[in-house]
């Protein structure tokens, strides 16, 4: 089974030797040979050449995307090397390999067309929930998710996931480039796909800055519930 | 309808009559985008040139005074043509992403090599 790790990644120059670095050692303990993908997202820093000059395999943007565009273009790559599953995996470290195995057995069993790794369906002590107005904004779009599709997704926002080859196909022809982690889940459910949620826990980042502001934050809300009723209701 | 006011719409439909006749001949708006604009100018030409139909239906629209309708039509073809201008953006934008999609994964195929 061919198995590819898309790693999106904009100006992380600080974290992206180290998550390449982790799902190698991944690979390396589970004996496994998962590919990796990185799409650098026309990153203004070394984050290209680090990528480069450690033979890590890389697509320069030539120019910047957004995260919706730059995981597109890892679908299509996938979709092109005939991959059977692909998996997304953030460039900035807040996610951790060593659930990529719980991420892919769902679809390996041929239970889920998609995986979402949750941060919220399983309570486990000592692990990084995010802030409280961020997980209300996430209740919140996880709430219109349901009024929309009938299905509960509670951690709607989570850019750790893995599909199977149809919906590496679906995504490489029609991925939102806005809003991308709860309208791919819509667009998915409303075509009676599969989605499971998973339990991860996530870190926090390890270095770099996430570029998220009160203003902002609300101004995506408003957004999101408005694109989701929109592709909810095709 | 003053005399002025109708003298001035018919200079700015003319206007703009010439302006679009000028970029089309010089290629820099294709065809298909120019029919919005020579509907617009109709338009104006319309509420210059037979003022008395268009009191009609200013009464109708409930316009007191048909300045105010001259606005409220100007006013409709420019959120129009805003529209259509969003439209045309996005779907640029459309293709300009998968574009550089194309291109970047082209480039990444050559340097494999």
């Amino acid at each position: 089974m061919k198995i590819l790790v898309i790693i999106p990644a904009y100006n992380e120059e600080a974290n992206i030797l180290n998550t390449v670095k982790s799902v190698l050692k991944y690979n390396k303990k589970y004996k496994t040979n998962y590919d990796i993908i990185v799409i650098n997202d026309g990153s203004k820093d070394q984050t290209g050449q680090i990528c480069k000059n450690n033979q890590i395999p890389v697509i320069d943007l030539i120019q910047n995307l957004g995260i919706g565009g730059a995981v597109q273009t890892g679908y299509k790559y996938a979709k092109n090397h005939n991959y059977d599953i692909a998996i997304q995996f953030d460039g900035d470290g807040q996610h951790d390999v060593t659930y990529i195995k719980d991420i892919i057995q769902p679809i390996i069993d041929n239970k889920a067309d998609m995986t979402v790794g949750s941060r919220f369906i399983k309570k486990t002590s000592n692990n990084f929930y995010s802030t409280t107005m961020r997980r209300l904004g996430i209740n919140v779009i996880s709430f219109v998710i349901k009024l929309v599709t009938h299905k509960k997704i509670y951690d709607t926002t989570s850019g750790f996931r893995a599909c199977n080859k149809e919906v590496i196909n679906i995504f490489a022809n029609d991925y939102p480039i806005e809003y991308p982690e709860p309208i791919s889940t819509v667009d998915l459910l409303k075509q009676n796909y599969s989605v499971e949620e998973v339990p991860v826990l996530m870190k926090e980042r390890v270095a770099g800055k996430s570029s998220i502001t009160p203003f902002k934050s609300a101004y995506y809300m408003i957004n999101v519930i408005l694109a989701i009723i929109i592709r909810g209701s095709k | 309808m003053s005399l002025n006011l109708r003298i001035g719409v018919l200079l700015v439909a003319l206007f703009l009559l010439i302006i679009v006749i000028h970029v089309l001949k010089k290629g820099k708006i294709p065809i298909k985008y120019s029919l919005l604009w020579f509907i617009s100018i109709l338009i104006l030409f319309l509420v210059s040139l037979v003022p008395n139909t268009l009191m009609l239906i200013a009464d109708i629209f409930g316009f007191e005074v048909m300045s105010n309708m001259i606005i409220g039509v100007f006013l409709v073809i420019l959120l129009f043509i805003s529209i259509s201008l969003t439209i045309i953006i996005s779907d640029q934008r459309q293709k300009i992403i998968l574009l550089i999609q194309e291109i970047s994964l082209l480039k990444e195929k050559n340097n494999d090599k």
